[in-house]
């Protein structure tokens, strides 16, 4: 008897943590679409270049962590090449525009279907190798692709591109592009959490967990690992496009840095790069984080303590803050329960 | 239903496996056994298609899938489980088998569905009260068990289990045993089974394969191939044939 009252209580005690766990989640729904009104309307008060600025980054670096997550954070493969993919896009965007007159909006999506073209082709070989050896060959890349860009006559070379702006004003061109950057954000954060909760998410995971045995079980690895590989490539280039169109000039130093690749992976694995939320949390903390020590502290200073942070969290939550807050919720709840 | 002809699989200078012929007919339930290092497990390799044998051929139903890749060979109706089990560790065990359900030969498209199948399947093997634990939580029975559902989840119509019963108490060999028949009886699958307790395979199989140093060394019913001087030979050495 007193081994099925407890059995009951526990029940209970599940149902209660449960429900709160649905509540919570709910309010964290609301409120973050609440965030993306308010964010989207923001413009209307006028205010100054900073902060427009400083949010656009937030957005760009939210939706190129979540895109490289399909790839770093489901699949495990962990791409420094995920920069070429986003200047592919960028510089396509600027030629077709440039020398063609092809609208802006199209653009960024041709953009975006350059880069996964480059990903189809670059994916075959690449595809085939795990761990270390992956990573070295997307460094690679990233580092041979900045190359040639650098030396390539027809896409400006060490000049760099500007990009003729839309017949507007300078403020006007960044307000239109701050906004589509904000849609592209949540486009690409919202398809992102689809795929991780559909079959394909399901098989990507398997994959990360033990590719050989998710070869057994039926799962075609190498065309899964293409389908993520190339999609994220794509959500890069769209992403690179509207980059291009914001700052309205690209450069090979700037637009292939391989720092913006290294930003990508620290911002992933510092939310937690298993779910949706984890990049999300980790592209907005880290992006704002650097931006406004940069501003306010110093560029020198601002690598210090952004090189503390990493370590802080790296040994005090290595699954990633989102997981952290995740147990550390579970756990209060159980005991006030 | 699997046969093989003049199978072989080198490894630089060492034949792991040479001009090795095996069939197991429509269900029964076949052992491969032999000593450490005999070559068991890279024949199974050869069979899911992760090793190209160097020469031979492979004959499922009647098709030849000797080149074919592993997910295609599991597509076909060939599961397998692995000498140390390796399930999915972050994942629930209810997901572990939901994923295999969705990519297997039912090929369905919605997680739910997927869950719904695995369900069953760990109602089958007796894992159902664990169903929303993480499956690094599990202890080593309950490993093997999971590992038997995720591979039954691609409804397959052989399965290959590599070493099912190392590490298992007396009595979990007992009822993974009765587990082997039912999965055979019920659900219609035919087994092949690489095994190093000889109680159990003496116990289970119809059919007894001896490979040694990549050779065949005997074939035959348990008794007879126990009784087999050349196969006392290879496990006790010569002086004890």
């Amino acid at each position: 008897m007193e081994l099925r009252r407890g059995v009951i209580l526990n029940l209970e005690q599940d149902k209660k943590l449960v429900d709160n766990r649905t509540r919570v989640r709910r309010l964290m729904r609301t409120s973050i679409v609440v965030l993306i009104i308010l964010l989207f309307l923001f413009p209307i008060i006028r205010p100054p270049l900073f902060f427009l600025t400083l949010f656009f980054s937030v957005f760009m670096y939210v939706a190129l962590t979540e895109s490289w997550n399909l790839m770093g954070g489901y699949t495990g493969y962990v791409s420094l090449g995920h920069v070429t993919f986003f200047s592919i896009g960028a510089y396509t965007t600027a030629l077709f525009m440039n020398r063609f007159g092809v609208s802006p909006f199209a653009t960024a999506i041709l953009g975006g279907i350059f880069a996964a073209g480059l990903a189809g082709l670059v994916g075959y070989p690449v595809l085939r190798l795990r761990g270390a050896y992956f990573v070295i060959s997307t460094l690679l890349l990233a580092v041979i692709m900045q190359l040639i860009f650098m030396n390539w006559e027809f896409v400006g070379s060490s000049t760099g591109l500007w990009f003729k702006l839309l017949p507007v004003s300078m403020e006007t061109n960044r307000l239109i592009f701050y906004e589509v950057m904000l849609v592209l954000a949540t486009l690409i954060t919202l398809l992102v959490r689809r795929v991780e909760k559909s079959k394909l998410g399901a098989g990507l995971i398997a994959i990360r967990e033990d590719e050989d045995v998710a070869k057994t079980i039926g799962i075609n690895t190498p065309w899964l690992k293409m389908q993520a590989f190339i999609l994220g490539a794509f959500f890069a280039g769209c992403v690179g496009g509207i980059y291009g169109y914001y700052m309205s000039y690209i450069h090979p130093d700037i637009t292939f840095n391989i720092n913006t690749s290294l930003l990508i992976l620290l911002m992933a694995f510092f939310g937690g790069c298993h779910t949706w939320t984890g990049p999300l949390l980790g592209a907005v903390i880290l992006s704002l984080a650097n931006q406004l020590i940069v501003t306010f502290i110093g560029a020198e200073i601002s690598r210090i303590l952004y090189g503390l942070l990493l370590v802080i969290i790296i040994i005090f939550m290595p699954d990633g803050v989102i997981e952290y807050i995740r147990a550390s919720q579970f756990f209060q709840k159980e005991r006030t329960s | 239903m699997l046969e093989g002809i003049g199978v072989s699989k080198k490894f630089g200078g060492l034949a792991a496996v040479s001009n090795f012929d095996f069939s197991v007919v429509e269900g029964q339930i076949v052992g491969l056994i032999g000593p450490n290092g005999s070559g068991k497990t890279t024949l199974f390799n050869v069979i899911t298609g992760f090793y190209p044998p160097d020469t031979g051929r492979v004959i499922f139903k009647g098709r030849e899938i000797t080149h074919h890749k592993p997910y295609q060979i599991a597509k076909l109706g060939i599961a397998r489980t692995f000498q140390i089990v390796r399930p999915f560790l972050e994942l629930s065990v209810l997901d572990n088998v939901a994923i295999a359900v969705l990519y297997g030969r039912e090929n369905m498209g919605s997680m739910e569905k997927g869950r719904a199948r695995a369900l069953e399947l760990l109602k089958f093997v007796g894992l159902e009260s664990k169903k929303d634990v993480l499956a690094h939580q599990l202890v080593a029975v309950e490993r093997k068990r999971l590992e038997l559902a995720r591979a039954l989840a691609i409804k397959p119509e052989f399965l290959l289990l590599d070493e099912t019963f190392s590490g298992l108490s007396d009595t979990e060999i007992q009822e993974a045993i009765r587990l082997i028949y039912r999965i055979r009886d019920d659900l219609g699958v035919t087994i092949f089974l690489i095994e190093h307790v000889m109680k159990a395979v003496m116990g289970t199989c119809e059919k007894i394969i001896v490979i040694h140093y990549g050779l065949k060394l005997a074939e035959g019913r348990p008794e007879e191939v126990s009784q087999n001087p050349l196969v006392i030979q290879a496990y006790l050495g010569k002086r004890r044939a």
